[in-house]
């Protein structure tokens, strides 16, 4: 009898203490984030379409967007790039202080912050997270975001919550660098990382309690090919305003879907949640049903990706390929590059191949990224006038039938390398074929599988002209180093220089590299403005124009922030909420 | 015996054959998987170099070949560049859904033609052979893609079908009974379209061979006899007509896996279609093998079944092989 | 020859047909290329007889199109009537390759634009661009087609015939075509040749090897009736007589497989004309701003083009009389051979 009055007294005890506990944690030990956004109600699941699954959870060694997507809900980096102002805030470190030199950062953390499972986060992770992606042997491809002129950062653990992180020089875009780097549990990982196998960690068919993150949902069921759930984490660090632990959601549900027109019409019909960047031709189709069907389209306007015109400016062609190297002689001509650009109807583009839906663009920056956009650049102009006058002065001229001919004598014609997967450009090369036709220029319009188009450009350079795009990545500069320097990897058009090739990739460099660690924002923008400028006139790729990102989402989802920069629809996930 | 033996070393040697053609016929277009993160400008080249030679990228053909067979032996059957798995892992999980869908499509197929087209042979000119005619003209004009879109478009409308997909979200929740309703609504329009695709070709021939063993002279002999129209066409017709049908039955049995790629990727079917379209875009080369492999077999399969029921069928043959 | 009454109408349909895609510079009033921005996806022209005040006019007329801000709305202009007239002068075109010509069987005077069947994305005829496809798709269809059953005939009764050794070498390479992913060689062959090299030419190249992969199957049908045929009792009776092999063969064993090779052919050449639908998503399809009947179909598969602009489909519909006939046609040369080959 005693020993039963007791325990129960025991468990009441245990009882009354439980609200104090509670109190306790929620007040004390733990430092959440409070989100700014509108408090709502908890409950509910979202459901996502995939254009294919995704191939793996690590994110160490992810590398195609579905991994990656599913891979940043489950988890966080130190300091994230919001994707509405597109400027750094605070994450997992809580604030952070720069020495004067610019080259030193101290972090310090959040304290009492758990990962999904539950183990506790601290200074010694994030340590050996750096270690991990900075490991030479482990291949991942964030190391080559951590080196800054060759070197790495250096990351020195100072007590339980605070790190320090020594770069090598200056570095202007150092906060941005924290964004894609995730946090991971050295609990689960450091046993495979000592043994040489973190590679083959966290595959799709890692157990659910093998996994863990600092995001706001965590791994909850994987079905082959039909889709994948994730589960709210109980643990994630952020609250609202009214101190209700986010993300509101219990579910996300990743379902795989691989053409787009299916998505589309699961959307239409309510099956998905989410519509995450659809073609122009499908939002007209959609816009019409808006308010029947209960969902509400976006369009927020150009993103970062910008579509050009590449010419073959490579020197290494001359041996090899006798007769693009005939046809380069024409590509150096800066004039004509300038025709060119000045007979492509732009217009044209946005309304038959996006159906009004994207922008003309002078240089390689959209109006979508508003921190770095030179407003001063001229819009393009589309005179066929114009084209002739700057052909004529170039020493080009015209034969009876029309047919343009070089100085020599030999008619002006050559190919336009398209990735044969896009439809987009495949429809700008035949707009461009039909323009460069009224200037007398033959073109052909050839095709090819994507990566032997790489291929191409890329290793042997045995292409006249192509039509690429790029800029999914930051909206920062620096992000591109690599596409503006002359000894750049994805310096498309002349790659391989030891030296810069003309005076003005020379003045491009110097620039590039004077933003690159260029501490005062004014005189950064201004640097990287006359970068756009240099673009503009010398025409390396001529620039054409810049899709608007174009999303949906079905209209009871409140908290909903479609942006311009990746994850257009769920990078705020953790704030979304289904009005009741 | 003997024979089957034969049969299956023949069937070993087609295989490595495939396995060494299909290679080579893979590496020869220039590009390969991971041509595709050189164009990212945050990627420093070496780590793709690092990253090819890791996965073997780096060694000549023969040696990669060598590695793949080895590997081959060992039951994983290479390795998918994108899964960083072992290609056997993720095939099997596929192929029960697709070869589930191509089964009931096929089989449903070959119902309908030989019904039909044993119908129209025997009433020529009539009414449903002018309008079967008329309708194999029209589906052999349609494109897959678009009927199959086409018909999504249908089900979203009506509301009748699920838009997609072999389950639904909440399955796994519910009894087997109405599971096996869910499946079977999910499992109708890909059949339907396949069907579509397939019913042309065997419902021509089934018509064409029948139609020409009914006017041949011992099934009018058999006429003037007084046999029985049906007895004709079942004992005296098909017999004689099946030859064709049986080799045709044959490569069907080797469609198995492949009919259903695009209608897989329509209606997010998850079998091997989708997987395989992606591995083909992106040129995870080994994932590609696999299948072809597996595929492989069951066409060999299918030609030896045609080729001993072809023995069985004809008494003649059957003479001259002993 | 007896004529059967039954395939006069396939007869003539085709050969109308064969003639018109020859001469389609001009019988189309604009050529495959010409891009008439101002109306992309315009729906057909709505030919009138009768003017807004209720006057009839022998000579039919269209008017303009005109659009507001929406894309590809449309309402027509009834300010300026614009009368449809016969043999105008209009783009320049070739005549087989011989000679150039510019007049065409009818049109309309510029700012409008007469579009039978409506106009296509970059607002190109697709009325034109039928026509012209046609010369395209037909040649290319028949050529794979011809290729495929040829070699598939040959390879197949040379298998079925000889038997033995042969057969299993035979059959067994069917089965090594049959697995292979042909459109990896395809590709390979696409980015593999010159980038100069004239389109049409690439894409005769690409149907040839279509044709020449596409032969296991006639291969294996041809295989199995020969297989059967030659054992029938006038053959050995015949071969009992002292007739040659290849007597054999043309007189007694071949003849049996007429009903399959038809059959396959008339099967094969819808097939291959739209094998450029599955080609030119990789991009092996005929080249721009060439027609061919694959690509248009191609522009079917996508969902906004299937609700908003239902004339795209016309083109479709207009292939099956086409293929129609030529299985009316196949079908009427089986059952001449059925009653006289024994």
């Amino acid at each position: 009898m005693r020993d039963l009055i007791k325990a129960l007294l025991g468990k009441l005890v245990v009882l009354m203490c439980f609200p104090g506990m509670l109190v306790l944690a929620a007040s004390g030990t733990e430092e959440f984030l409070v989100a700014n956004s509108e408090p709502g109600a908890s409950g509910g699941k979202l459901v996502v379409a995939e254009r294919s699954e995704p191939k793996t959870l690590n994110p160490v060694t992810a590398l195609d967007g579905p991994s990656r997507d599913v891979i940043r809900r489950m988890t966080a980096d130190l300091i994230r790039i919001n994707r509405n102002t597109q400027r750094t805030e605070a994450a997992l470190a809580k604030s952070w202080t720069v020495s004067p030199d610019k080259r030193t950062y101290t972090l310090k953390l959040r304290r009492g912050i758990r990962f999904s499972d539950g183990h506790t986060f601290d200074a010694s992770d994030v340590v050996f997270s750096f270690q991990v992606y900075l490991d030479e042997k482990v291949h991942s491809v964030q190391r080559d975001l951590l080196m800054i002129d060759g070197k790495p950062l250096i990351v020195t653990k100072l007590d339980p919550y605070t790190v320090r992180f020594d770069l090598p020089k200056a570095y202007a875009a150092a906060e941005r660098l924290f964004d894609s780097i995730a946090m991971l549990p050295r609990h689960l990982l450091e046993i495979p990382y000592k043994e040489g196998k973190l590679a083959s960690a966290w595959g799709l068919d890692v157990a659910a309690d093998q996994i863990a993150g600092l995001g706001p949902f965590r791994l909850k069921e994987y079905v082959a090919g039909q889709r994948m759930v994730l589960e709210r984490n109980p643990y994630y660090w952020k609250i609202d305003s009214k101190r209700t632990r986010l993300p509101y959601l219990q579910q996300i549900v990743y379902i795989f879907v691989p053409s787009e027109d299916a998505q589309v019409l699961r959307f239409e019909v309510g099956e998905t949640d989410i519509l995450n960047r659809m073609s122009a031709e499908n939002f007209s189709v959609l816009e019409k049903d808006q308010q029947v069907r209960g969902f509400k389209l976006f369009d927020l306007g150009p993103g970062l990706e910008y579509n050009f015109l590449l010419f073959n400016l490579n020197d290494d062609t001359a041996g090899r390929l006798p007769e693009i190297a005939g046809h380069e002689v024409w590509f150096r001509d800066q004039k004509f590059r300038q025709a060119v650009s000045t007979a492509i109807d732009r217009n044209a583009i946005v309304k038959l191949v996006y159906q009004g839906r994207a922008v003309s663009l002078a240089s390689q920056v959209t109006p979508g990224n508003k921190l770095w956009r030179n407003d001063a650049l001229p819009k393009p102009q589309y005179s066929l006038a114009n084209a002739r006058a700057l052909l004529r002065t170039a020493g080009f001229r015209w034969r009876p039938d029309g047919t343009l001919i070089d100085a020599a004598g030999q008619p002006v014609s050559f190919s336009i390398l398209v990735s044969a997967s896009n439809a987009q450009r495949k429809q700008m090369a035949t707009l461009i074929q039909a323009d460069l036709k009224q200037l007398g220029i033959t073109v052909q319009v050839v095709p090819m599988e994507f990566r032997a188009q790489l291929d191409r450009i890329l290793q042997t350079h045995d292409y006249d002209a192509a039509i690429m795009a790029l800029g999914s990545g930051d909206a920062d500069p620096t992000a591109e180093m690599n596409v503006w320097l002359s000894t750049g990897s994805t310096h498309l058009w002349h790659l391989g220089q030891k030296q810069p090739a003309t005076n003005w990739e020379a003045e491009i460099d110097r620039l590039m590299q004077a933003q690159e660690s260029e501490t005062d924002s004014q005189k950064r923008k201004r640097e990287y403005d006359q970068v756009q400028e240099i673009v503009a006139t010398q025409l390396p790729i001529i620039c054409l124009v810049s899709p608007n990102i174009l999303v949906g989402a079905k209209a009871r989802l409140t908290n909903f922030e479609p942006a311009i920069l990746d994850h257009y629809t769920l990078w705020n996930a953790d704030e979304l909420y289904w009005r009741p | 015996m003997r024979f089957l033996l034969h049969r299956a070393a023949q069937g070993a040697f087609v295989l490595i054959a495939i396995s060494i053609v299909g290679f080579l016929l893979l590496h020869i277009a220039p590009g390969e998987f991971f041509s595709e993160i050189r164009l990212n400008p945050q990627i420093a080249p070496a780590t793709v170099d690092a990253l090819r030679v890791q996965y073997g990228l780096d060694r000549s053909l023969p040696a990669q070949y060598g590695l793949w067979l080895r590997s081959a032996l060992r039951g994983d059957f290479g390795f998918s560049f994108a899964y960083n798995r072992p290609v056997s892992s993720l095939l099997w999980p596929r192929v029960r859904n697709t070869l589930l869908l191509n089964t009931v499509a096929l089989t449903a197929a070959w119902l309908f033609a030989l019904v039909l087209g044993a119908w129209a042979a025997a009433h020529p000119k009539g009414w449903a052979d002018r309008l079967s005619a008329v309708l194999t003209s029209t589906m052999l004009v349609v494109p897959d893609l678009m009927f199959a879109l086409a018909l999504l478009m249908v089900a979203v409308r009506t509301r009748r079908f699920p838009a997609g997909g072999m389950l639904g979200l909440e399955a796994a929740e519910h009894s087997l009974w109405s599971q096996a309703q869910d499946f079977s609504e999910h499992l109708f329009l890909p059949v339907l379209t396949i069907v579509l695709g397939v019913f042309p070709i065997l419902y021509r021939h089934v018509r064409s061979s029948l139609a020409e063993a009914l006017a041949s002279p011992f099934v009018q002999a058999a006429r003037g006899y007084g046999l029985g129209r049906n007895q004709i066409l079942f004992r005296q017709a098909f017999p004689a007509a099946a030859n064709p049908l049986i080799s045709l039955f044959g490569l069907s049995f080797g469609l198995l896996l492949s009919a259903s790629l695009l209608v897989e990727v329509v209606f997010s079917w998850p079998g091997l279609g989708p997987m395989l379209l992606e591995s083909i875009l992106a040129r995870d080369v080994y994932v590609i093998v696999g299948v072809v492999l597996l595929s492989a077999v069951l066409v060999i399969i299918g030609n030896l079944f045609a080729d001993v029921l072809l023995y069985w069928n004809d008494p003649r043959i059957r003479a001259e092989w002993q | 020859m007896r004529v059967s009454r039954a395939i006069v109408l396939p007869l003539m349909f085709l050969l109308f047909l064969h003639l018109i895609v020859l001469v389609a510079g001009f019988v189309t009033p604009y050529n495959a290329a010409t891009q008439f921005r101002e109306d992309p996806f315009a729906p057909p022209s709505r030919v009138h007889f009768f003017d807004v005040n209720g006057r009839f006019h022998l000579r039919p007329f269209v008017y303009d199109w005109t659009s507001g801000v929406e894309f590809a709305k449309y309402v027509e202009d009834r300010n300026r009537a614009f009368p449809i007239r016969f043999f105008v002068t209009g783009n320049a075109y070739s005549v087989a390759g011989l000679f150039r010509w510019n007049l065409h069987l009818f049109g309309v005077d510029e700012p409008a634009h007469l579009f039978l069947l409506g106009s296509d994305g970059y607002g190109r005829d697709q009325f034109s661009r039928f026509l012209f496809g046609g010369q395209i798709s037909l040649f290319a269809g028949l050529l794979a087609a011809f290729l495929s059953l040829s070699l598939g005939l040959l390879l197949g009764a040379a298998a079925g015939y000889h038997g033995g050794a042969l057969d299993a070498a035979l059959m067994r390479t069917t089965e090594i075509f049959a697995a292979l992913p042909w459109l990896y060689l395809l590709l390979a062959l696409r980015a593999v040749l010159p980038l100069g090299f004239d389109p049409a030419p690439t894409f005769l190249l690409i149907i040839a090897v279509i044709g020449i992969v596409g032969w296991s199957r006639p291969a294996r049908l041809v295989r199995g009736i020969v297989l059967s045929a030659k054992e029938h009792n006038y053959v050995l009776a015949a071969r009992g007589f002292g007739a040659t092999e290849l007597y054999l063969l043309r007189r007694h064993v071949l003849p049996q497989t007429r009903g399959v090779v038809l059959t396959q052919a008339t099967i094969l050449i819808p097939q291959y004309i739209l094998a450029e639908v599955t080609l030119s998503f990789l991009g092996l399809g005929v080249a721009e701003p060439m027609a061919s009947w694959g690509n248009m179909l191609s522009a079917l598969q996508q969902y906004s083009i299937l609700t908003s602009y239902w004339w795209m489909i016309v083109p479709g519909f207009l292939l099956v009389p086409i293929f129609l006939s030529y299985y009316i046609l196949a079908r009427s040369f089986e059952s001449r051979v059925e009653s006289s080959s024994y």
